[in-house]
């Protein structure tokens, strides 16, 4: 189990697999392994999860197992500014790709969500009620802000991979 | 890339109902996303009967708290601004800029802090010295001059800033403003001791608006009518 799970973290679903492990054991290999990776502040750049596809509205979407993960870029956390509240749907809410499904407040702005795909939400990050600065501090990884199934699997191939996000945030910021 | 100043439309509406104030913006962001628009920026101003209003946070404010202040004589209302409780009534400039952010810059934080700016260099030429606080608004000391409270949607944004003139203040004991505990409220005319109305506030706002977002300000004689017309 160790030696396959240390395999595991070698791929795109680096920081996915590591919180499942940090939940069962504290001390295993992978967990420190893990810990060194994050040194280079991983929940920043999304260096390592290459699966992520992005929007032009500065969503990201990272599908594993038919379930798609949502969350706001790091270009978009930094333009909201600290965030103090997130309006997110309810589990079961239905959306179509680039519905609005919630809202961002900072700095006493309020700001829409767009779902980056076409499917059902099967969970809503409840740490965010509490903690709703996640989302500008671990923006790809605790700060995520949805789940959801994956109903039109299409819709990805037309979502900017991270070279042409990263392409398309350099156009915004000239 | 556009070479000159992006170009605003100034669109006074004076005195009208919240309830009317949300239907006018509206109209005014829907032709953000008409193809056929050609300056669809927009400042509205205008002032209000007396409402109470609240952001998105809307736990916060059950019920029973909306009963309680309409029984006090105001109207009540639930927006999709950010922003905690607010008051809205005569005697306070309010200004809905209704920008696309893709013509300025891209972030609301950058957007939210122009606006402080703006009311800050505002209240300078009335010779008050107001400034930012961690709480977004505009402060004189430990009482706020000025509310803000903005929504954004695909860059658009709508509401905006309440700068109180010559505001009877006796509105806002009925509530925490903004939710922030043991700070108060005060206006222009509280500030310098002489009655300020929003007619001599307007446009000297105008004014810092058109410096600090480095805009044209154009005011339409049709713009009112169409204003009016989408209430329709």
């Amino acid at each position: 189990m160790a030696a396959r799970v240390l395999l595991r973290c070698a791929s795109a679903n680096l920081t996915y697999t590591l919180t499942r492990l940090s939940c069962t054991n504290m001390l295993s290999p992978a967990r420190m392994l893990g810990r060194s990776c994050f040194k280079r502040d991983l929940s920043m750049t999304p260096r390592f999860c290459t699966a992520l596809k992005y929007t032009d509205k500065h969503e990201w979407v990272r599908v594993e197992d038919g379930i798609g993960t949502v969350g706001i870029s790091n270009f978009a956390q930094e333009a909201l500014g600290d965030v103090v509240y997130c309006s997110l749907p309810d589990v079961g809410a239905k959306l179509s790709q680039s519905d609005e499904f919630g809202a961002l407040e900072s700095v006493k702005a309020a700001s829409e969500l767009y779902s980056p795909l076409t499917g059902e939400v099967t969970e809503v990050n409840h740490a965010l009620s509490e903690n709703p600065g996640l989302v500008n501090k671990s923006c790809y990884k605790d700060g995520w802000l949805i789940k959801m199934t994956v109903s039109v699997p299409e819709e990805l191939d037309a979502l900017m991979d991270e070279a042409a996000y990263e392409k398309y945030v350099r156009s915004i910021e000239d | 890339m556009s070479l000159g100043k992006t170009s605003v439309n100034v669109v006074n509406l004076g005195r009208i109902a919240y309830c009317n104030g949300l239907k006018i913006q509206e109209h005014y962001v829907r032709k953000h996303f008409d193809s056929s628009c050609q300056t669809p920026n927009t400042l509205l101003l205008c002032n209000h009967y007396p409402v109470y209003t609240i952001g998105i946070r809307r736990a916060h404010y059950p019920v029973e708290e909306e009963q309680r202040l309409k029984q006090l004589g105001a109207d009540f209302f639930r927006t999709n601004r950010g922003g905690l409780i607010t008051f809205h009534g005569p005697g306070q400039l309010v200004c809905y800029p209704i920008l696309n952010l893709g013509y300025f810059k891209k972030s609301l934080r950058w957007y939210v802090c122009e606006l402080e700016r703006t009311v800050i260099k505002m209240c300078s030429k009335f010779g008050i010295k107001a400034s930012t606080s961690p709480d977004t608004g505009v402060w004189v000391g430990n009482n706020k001059i000025c509310a803000i409270g903005i929504h954004c949607s695909r860059y658009v944004t709508s509401h905006g800033l309440a700068l109180n003139c010559n505001t009877d203040l006796s509105w806002f004991d009925n509530i925490v403003p903004c939710g922030i505990m043991g700070k108060g409220v005060t206006s222009l005319s509280q500030e310098l001791g002489r009655d300020v109305t929003i007619e001599e506030a307007t446009q000297v706002l105008l004014e810092a608006f058109s410096d600090h977002f480095n805009c044209t300000l154009t005011t339409a004689e049709s713009s009112c009518d169409q204003a009016e017309q989408s209430l329709n």
